[in-house]
């Protein structure tokens, strides 16, 4: 009994890996894009001056591009996983779409949750390092694009790795919700024991599971923050 | 013929008139010092000569080159203003070191990106970055940190740190070296170190306009002083008579006040 639940929990933890490595392929990208968009100065900036004695000038800047991505980060951050998870399972299908396979629907979740999240993460690393350095780089007659690649990259690389760490070991244990819309993760194959053997240990022995991967993580977070110690950011 | 010539540079920040009509040219080899209380625009007008700031009037010229002239219609395109940045070096108050890197590839890091853009480089590369090299440690042989070539500026002092940046904007060969207060975030017992740089290159007929604080710094080393007040240029001389005949009470206050909190 042992080996067929390992083997049946090996099997479910193998799509937990999938969800967990296409939602990190796809949600860093996507992170990025919407945290530049969010960054975008792209707008009109509209100028008021000030009327009566003493009140201080002020100007109001209209944003499209940063609004939506900021009101897009908003509404995802703002909503639980679970939620996101059956609106958009479920949602075409009150609309009279045709209803996305299951797996592409939980990707297509955690890929938009998880880009939200790391969309910020980046944002805070970029708007963190100095202006400073951009300065230095411009005037040694760098361009944009190099001062970026060569100098503020790897700063803003190592601010953020502590918690992309911390977010990318919550998602290991979020891709158990993808059971909700009957993907068979880990968790899923684990409770099957329950319903049909009354048998409880194999919930439990999920955690085995998760926590040697999410150790696993921890160890090449811990490595790669101790290579970024050679200097101060 | 002037290696700068500036003319009645404004800059304003929205409402704050902050630049009022500067007016000044130095010659090749000349060291200017710029001094003036605080918010005078000491700050500004440099960043408006490196280009981190644009200026909304008047007039640069480098070289017998219009560099800046809107009323004129000067318009760099973006090759000439790239060239044009780098006829100007810049050392911040705060050094803004590359913290990543270390000493040396701080001082070659620029030079290597520029190197790459020429037609030769794939086949001179060896040698084209041997020279870098070479460059760089010349140059921070003189600022007397060659043997921290491999340290990173996180182990270095402030006063190290600042004479890396220096050898940094050196390594670009710029015409005119600026200095914004390079020594103001420094420990006192470290300014010494940095001034006596300033002034071995000034020694070597450095072309520098240096803001600063030090006043018998700022005496001794410079063939000008330019006292700034309110945006505009209040007294400008050879620093005996600035800092003798010429001084309005108003500097003389400043001087005063300085050299006392000093
Ligand atoms: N980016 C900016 N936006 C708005 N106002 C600015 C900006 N930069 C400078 N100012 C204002 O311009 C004025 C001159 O500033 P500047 O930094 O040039 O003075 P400074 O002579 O260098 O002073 P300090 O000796 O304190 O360095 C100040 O009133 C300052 O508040
Ligand atoms: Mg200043």
């Amino acid at each position: 009994m042992f080996w067929q639940v390992t083997f049946s929990l090996l099997e479910g933890f193998g799509m937990t890996l999938t969800i967990f490595a296409l939602t990190l392929l796809f949600a860093i990208p996507l992170g990025l894009v919407i945290a530049f968009g969010s960054m975008s100065r792209l707008g009109i900036v509209v100028h008021r001056f000030a009327g009566g004695a003493g009140e201080a000038p002020h100007s109001i800047a209209i944003r499209p591009i940063s609004s939506l991505c900021k009101f897009i980060v908003w509404v995802i951050r703002g909503t639980p996983l679970m939620l996101q998870l059956i609106v958009i399972y479920y949602g075409p299908g009150l609309l009279g779409f045709s209803l996305l396979p299951r797996f592409t629907a939980v990707l297509v979740a955690f890929v938009i949750n998880y880009a939200c999240y790391f969309s910020e993460i980046f944002r805070g690393g970029i708007e963190s390092i100095p202006h400073g350095q951009y300065e230095a780089g411009q005037v040694l007659g760098m361009t944009r694009t190099q001062t970026f690649f060569h100098v503020v990259l790897l700063q803003v690389i190592k601010r953020i790795v502590p918690p992309m760490g911390n977010e990318i070991i919550t998602l290991v244990k979020d891709t158990s919700l993808a059971r909700v819309i009957a993907v068979y993760e880990l968790i899923w194959n684990a409770q099957a024991y329950i319903k049909m053997h009354g048998l409880l240990w194999p919930l439990l022995y999920t955690a085995v599971f998760y926590l040697l991967f999410s150790g696993l993580l921890s160890l090449l977070f811990g490595y790669i923050e101790r290579k970024l110690d050679y200097f101060k950011a | 013929m002037s290696i700068l010539e500036v003319k009645d540079l404004y800059k304003n920040f929205g409402k704050t008139q902050v630049l009022r009509g500067i007016s000044f040219s130095m010659q090749q080899g000349e060291v200017l010092s710029v001094i003036g209380s605080s918010g005078s625009g000491k700050t500004t007008l440099l960043r408006c000569l490196t280009s981190l700031e644009r200026a909304d009037g008047g007039s640069i010229t480098v070289g017998g080159k219009v560099v800046f002239d809107p009323a004129a219609g000067v318009n760099l395109s973006k090759e000439e203003a790239r060239a044009n940045q780098l006829q100007f070096g810049m050392v911040f108050q705060q050094f803004n070191l590359f913290p990543q890197y270390s000493v040396l590839d701080n001082v070659t890091l620029a030079s290597r990106l520029h190197a790459k853009e020429r037609a030769d480089y794939r086949e001179n590369k060896k040698e084209i970055l041997a020279q870098i090299e070479e460059h760089a440690k010349e140059l921070l042989d003189r600022v007397g940190l060659l043997q921290k070539a491999e340290n990173y500026p996180c182990q270095l002092s402030g006063g190290q740190q600042q004479r890396v940046a220096i050898a940094r904007a050196l390594a670009m060969k710029p015409a005119i070296l600026c200095f914004d207060e390079p020594t103001s975030a420094l420990d006192p017992e470290l300014t010494g170190e940095v001034l006596s740089v300033i002034r071995s290159l000034a020694a070597q007929k450095t072309t520098m306009i240096i803001v600063t604080h030090e006043m018998g710094f700022a005496r001794d080393v410079s063939d000008t002083v330019l006292f700034m007040e309110e945006g505009r240029v209040a007294v400008k001389g050879a620093p005996d008579y600035v800092f003798g005949e010429g001084a309005t009470p108003r500097m003389r206050s400043f001087i005063g006040a300085v050299t006392n909190y000093g």
